[in-house]
């Protein structure tokens, strides 16, 4: 798939026919015949991929009031919060891994872990095949949050506690 | 003579007779069928045989998808919802016939158009302004410096979190007048956690850069404020009614 590479300075992504961002259209659009009979869709949710996307959660909060405190008014007129939590430190410049530098952030990982869990389960994917074709997409959150892992005892096999 | 049982089909969209499918093409399915038109009328379905067991999985989403857009090249489209299913061809061809008028009045919609998404979400560059402007974080702020502790974070926490929110949704706003403008028509998304929009517009193919050039703009104006993500060419999934 030709997706886009998310980076910082991107304001714009431009993605042709990209499936993810346009799940819910595939899904929930398009023209439908009552007559017809409609594939269950059990287990499908329209989903979060991206760990910047803005979660409504108690680590997100008290992430942004750290930032908050963070924030010089008399001078710093520019910084993200993943600058004010500390720069790009372990993170190799990546949104998730700089993310993990700050506060919660273990929750932080297992989030990000867990987003990849998410999407899938969201496709339906059986256990015994495409095992390619998801990893690409289901493997990139991950190997973001790499770089930190090693301060983690438990490893690349931690079990993501989202859901 | 025993009439074979009635095979039930996928049905991929709806498109004019006279639109010819790509050779080779194949369908839904651990083992994608090949793709036909079931023609009736002015109009033909394009179908494959219906997998046994088929579920939403991330190779047949984009099967159909790809489908989609290859006929789109070809002439226009209309796309169905992902998983319809017709309990057999009969079934199809009377349901072109009886909405036969409504379908081609669609077709004529869409023809020679694309569908372009846009999303956009808050960013959370520029948290400075938020702390100057919002009177209830700057406020809370204070407090929580004052008197610092979990609860005090949380709530300052969650202040900025609606704060970015709120101003995001306001950048999404003048965006989309601003887009609804240059398109033919614009159509809401189903709302999506995590997003302030969800809009798809539908444009002349010939339009689209110039659009993404106008979306370019408005991301940079926009920037410390929303993020916004341009998705397509699509089918026309969100035009597929004959008028909006």
């Amino acid at each position: 798939m030709p997706a886009g590479t998310y980076t910082e300075e991107v304001v714009c992504i431009q993605r042709t026919g990209t499936l993810y961002d346009c799940l819910e259209l595939i899904l929930d659009r398009g023209m439908v015949i009552d007559v017809f009979i409609r594939v269950s869709l059990v287990g499908i949710e329209i989903l979060k991929i991206d760990a910047r996307i803005v979660v409504a959660s108690v680590d997100t909060y008290l992430r942004f009031a750290e930032a908050c405190n963070r924030v010089d008014l008399e001078f710093d007129r520019s910084k993200t919060v993943p600058e004010l939590l500390g720069g790009v430190a372990g993170g190799g410049g990546s949104p998730a891994g700089r993310m993990a530098t700050g506060l919660g952030k273990k929750k932080a990982k297992k989030a990000v872990a867990g987003v990849g869990e998410k999407v899938k389960r969201a496709v339906g994917a059986d256990e015994e095949e495409e095992e390619g074709e998801r990893e690409e997409r289901a493997s990139r959150p991950r190997r973001r949050t790499a770089p930190t892992r090693r301060r983690s005892a438990s490893g690349p096999s931690e079990p993501s506690e989202e859901d | 003579m025993t009439a074979p049982a009635p095979r039930k089909v996928y049905v991929y969209g709806v498109v004019r007779a006279s639109h010819t499918v790509p050779p080779g093409r194949t369908g839904v399915g651990e083992r994608p069928a090949p793709v036909r038109t079931l023609r009736a009328g002015a109009l033909a379905a394009v179908i494959s045989d219906a997998p046994a067991r088929l579920r939403a999985k991330r190779r047949d989403l984009l099967a159909h998808q790809d489908l989609a857009l290859a006929l789109g090249r070809d002439g226009p489209v209309l796309p169905m919802r992902f998983g319809m299913v017709a309990p057999d061809e009969e079934s199809v061809r009377r349901q072109l016939l009886c909405t036969q008028n409504d379908c081609l009045a669609a077709l004529e919609r869409v023809d020679g158009r694309v569908e372009m998404n846009l999303k956009a979400l808050p960013t959370e560059a520029d948290l400075g302004s938020l702390v100057r402007e919002d009177p209830e974080v700057s406020r809370l702020r204070t407090a929580a410096r004052r008197a610092p502790g979990y609860e005090a974070s949380v709530r300052l926490g969650e202040a900025v979190a609606h704060g970015l929110k709120r101003r995001a949704a306001a950048a999404a706003a003048t965006v989309l007048a601003e887009l609804s403008d240059v398109a033919d028509a614009t159509a809401h998304g189903p709302e999506v956690e995590g997003y302030v929009l969800n809009a798809s517009f539908l444009l002349d193919r010939r339009e689209r850069r110039r659009f993404e050039g106008a979306v370019e703009r408005l991301a940079a104006a926009h920037r410390d404020r929303a993020e916004l993500r341009l998705t397509g060419p699509l089918p026309c999934y969100s035009f597929t009614e004959g008028r909006s």
